[in-house]
């Protein structure tokens, strides 16, 4: 391209390059030089301005599904319903759930099998292989910290400890109601039901906080 | 502008588009020869390894496995979890590194020998296209003839082939992310069951089908990022598909006094499928596929005139000088690339069977009895390997009074099992004299595979336990 300074179209002229034999007749620059590059004004390709075109429409169509009419839940509000859905499910599990249901659990074998898989995976470590206590309380002497009643222990599990001092963290987010149901019945396999006693230092029962 | 038919490529603008924007669709003629043959037998390797790397099995795992479900990466028998990620930082730019090198000795060979658009369209769809409409000119009339019966059989064979393939290509590229046993489950459920990856099916299809059959040279005209680049990685040594405008100018008819090579015959711009004339030059439309090479060897061969006007040649060979191949650019990007690359073979070495993560229990970050001092942690395994692994986990380093607490035994876990379990440092309160840094070394029981991390032992200021 050369250098010369371009002549500057003059309205009305039959065309703006007329006179210029660097370039094809017909031929449209851009007004802009730098450092003598021109540019060709050329149209942009028909497939790229309808992507453009789209777009525009899809932005239209999104902003009122999502944010006029309301007609489609955004990311966030999906969420939070999700939340509530998970969480609804957990309350609802959580119900079913009551002292007898626990004392059942703790008679069927594939519930034993699966707290016991529970138990030597997480708690174990704090309350010795055979529930005998260690860092934490033992669970086989039929004497509970917190109320001795089924719902008692299943909340210390659920919630954790009510005594933040004492280490023992709420299982409940870890490994759902599930779960939790299946080692507490664990535990009281293990324990004798005619046996089972508030200590007598109880601070308070774990399912009245 | 009224377009005088043939249409002439120019330097000035893109040939497949028209002053108006619209799009002007080509029928690039067959070229023969030992280039084109050479390329088909390229195209049809790759496509035989792009179809295999899924079915192949290597270690248990097909060669390329890309689990997004289960966050695992299997590759060539190497199997990467989430957590080693950052590994792609190297294998990415060591392909680019040697892109880049490539391209500033020999130009686009990418683009004409290897690119999947260019494999997918020269060797399968414009060979149906070929197979059904006929060659260039027939193809030309066809698409200007009115509708007829016959029109319309070879139409719809055309698309229905062409959407065939362009399923066969989807469900390929969805086997190396779900792998071969699921997608066969999948396609063998109703597609109502199976609604996400139908769907999913359907719209890559559709992608594909509408690139092979109209969009074509689009893609590496208009959306290539590697297209974009070549203006910033060759020279003028490189190695590209040129013309030789010294030996070929000027132009002329057989016979015309003091003519070039070039008879003008316009071969070369009919193979194109691109829509250029590689007389005019470089250009960035040309993706060196080298239909114009053997194009313009047939016709050197037919005037009895040597072979070679058009060939892979840099612009300083046309000129009559030496192409250099060491050079600043192609130094720089070797060194990057050896560099990377053993950094890669570096990392890669220290890949484990195994991902280990440890994060403190929800709580406080110590607890104090009346005679110990006590974090917790939970430990998260995960075994990446498709055979059951023992594990065993111990502390370093610890300082008088330390025991580590729920490992004393070894844990066993299943092919591809992930388990959290707690870990525990307790100090005897005597012994304690200050928060104290505490290795924690992981390793398999087989010896595969160790990783150490470093954990921080938390707990009150010292002075409050003076007497
Ligand atoms: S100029 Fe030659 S090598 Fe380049 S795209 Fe056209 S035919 Fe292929
Ligand atoms: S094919 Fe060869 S001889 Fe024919 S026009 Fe092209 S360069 Fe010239």
């Amino acid at each position: 391209m050369k250098s010369d300074s371009p002549d500057k179209p003059e309205p009305g002229s039959p065309h703006p390059h007329a006179g210029r034999d660097d370039i094809p007749p017909g031929a449209v620059l851009r007004e802009h030089v730098y450092d003598g590059i021109e540019e060709y004004d050329q149209r942009l390709p028909n497939w790229w301005l309808w992507t453009l075109y789209i777009t525009i429409i899809f932005s239209f169509g999104y902003w009122f599904l999502f944010f006029t009419s309301r007609a489609l839940p955004t990311d966030s509000e999906r969420v939070a319903a999700e939340i509530q859905r998970i969480e609804a499910l957990r309350f609802e599990q959580m119900g079913t759930v009551d002292a007898e249901t626990l004392w059942q659990m703790s008679r069927n074998d594939t519930i034993l099998a699966q707290g016991a898989r529970v138990y030597s995976v997480n708690c174990a470590v704090c309350h010795g292989a055979n529930l005998e206590g260690g860092i934490g309380q033992a669970l086989n002497d039929g004497e509970w910290r917190w109320g001795h009643d089924p719902m008692d222990i299943h909340s210390v599990v659920d919630l954790g400890s009510p005594d933040p001092m004492a280490g023992m963290q709420a299982w409940g987010r870890q490994l759902g109601p599930r779960q939790v149901a299946a080692v507490v019945a664990y535990v009281l396999s293990h324990n004798d039901p005619g046996n089972m006693f508030t200590a007598a230092d109880s601070p308070g029962r774990a399912s009245e906080r | 502008m009224a377009k005088a038919p043939p249409k002439r490529p120019n330097r000035d603008s893109v040939t497949t588009i028209n002053d108006d924007g619209s799009r002007f669709f080509l029928h690039p003629a067959d070229a023969h020869g030992p280039w084109v043959i050479a390329r088909r037998v390229a195209a049809v390797l790759l496509i035989a390894i792009y179809v295999s790397l899924p079915w192949i099995q290597i270690g248990g795992q097909p060669a390329v496995f890309l689990d997004f479900i289960n966050r695992r990466f299997h590759l060539f028998g190497l199997t990467f979890g989430a957590g080693d990620i950052w590994l792609t930082f190297f294998l990415i730019t060591g392909l680019a590194f040697f892109l880049f090198f490539t391209t500033a000795l020999f130009g686009r060979l990418w683009c004409g020998w290897a690119c999947p658009q260019t494999v997918f369209l020269e060797h399968v769809f414009r060979r149906v296209e070929r197979w059904i409409e006929g060659d260039a000119p027939q193809r030309k009339r066809l698409d200007a003839a009115p509708w007829s019966p016959e029109k319309a059989f070879k139409r719809v064979l055309k698309h229905g082939i062409f959407i065939v393939f362009a399923g066969l290509i989807a469900h390929v590229f969805l086997a190396y992310f779900v792998s071969i046993p699921q997608l066969y489950e999948w396609v063998r459920a109703s597609p109502l069951d199976q609604a996400r990856a139908f769907g999913f099916i359907l719209i890559a299809t559709g992608i594909l089908y509408f690139n092979f059959v109209w969009f074509r040279e689009q893609l590496c005209i208009v959306i290539c990022p590697y297209g974009r680049l070549q203006s910033a990685l060759i020279d003028e040594h490189t190695i590209n598909v040129a013309y030789d405008e010294r030996r070929g100018e000027p132009r002329g008819k057989m016979g015309t006094e003091g003519a070039g090579d070039c008879i003008d015959c316009n071969r070369c711009v009919q193979v194109c499928p691109t829509g250029i004339d590689i007389r005019q030059g470089l250009q960035l439309e040309c993706v060196a596929c080298t239909a114009c090479i053997d194009a313009c060897d047939e016709i050197m061969e037919k005037v009895k005139r040597p072979r070679g006007l058009i060939r892979y040649a840099s612009e300083e060979t046309l000129a009559g000088r030496k192409t250099r191949y060491v050079r600043a650019r192609t130094v720089i990007y070797m060194v990057f690339l050896l560099l990377g690359l053993t950094v890669m073979t570096l990392a890669f070495s220290s890949l484990q069977p195994f991902e280990s993560n440890i994060s403190r229990m929800p709580g406080r970050p110590s607890y104090v009895t009346d005679d110990h001092i006590r974090n917790q942690f939970l430990i998260r395994l995960g075994n990446k390997r498709g055979e059951p692994a023992r594990f065993h986990v111990e502390a370093l380093s610890m300082p008088a009074g330390m025991r580590l607490v729920g490992w004393e035994t070894s844990v066993e876990l299943g092919p591809y099992a992930e388990e959290s379990r707690p870990l525990i440092l307790q100090q005897e309160r005597a012994h304690y004299t200050g928060p104290v840094p505490v290795t924690i070394r992981v390793r398999t029981e087989d010896g595969r595979g160790v990783r150490e991390r470093t954990l921080e032992f938390l707990g009150p200021d010292p002075r409050v336990f003076a007497p």
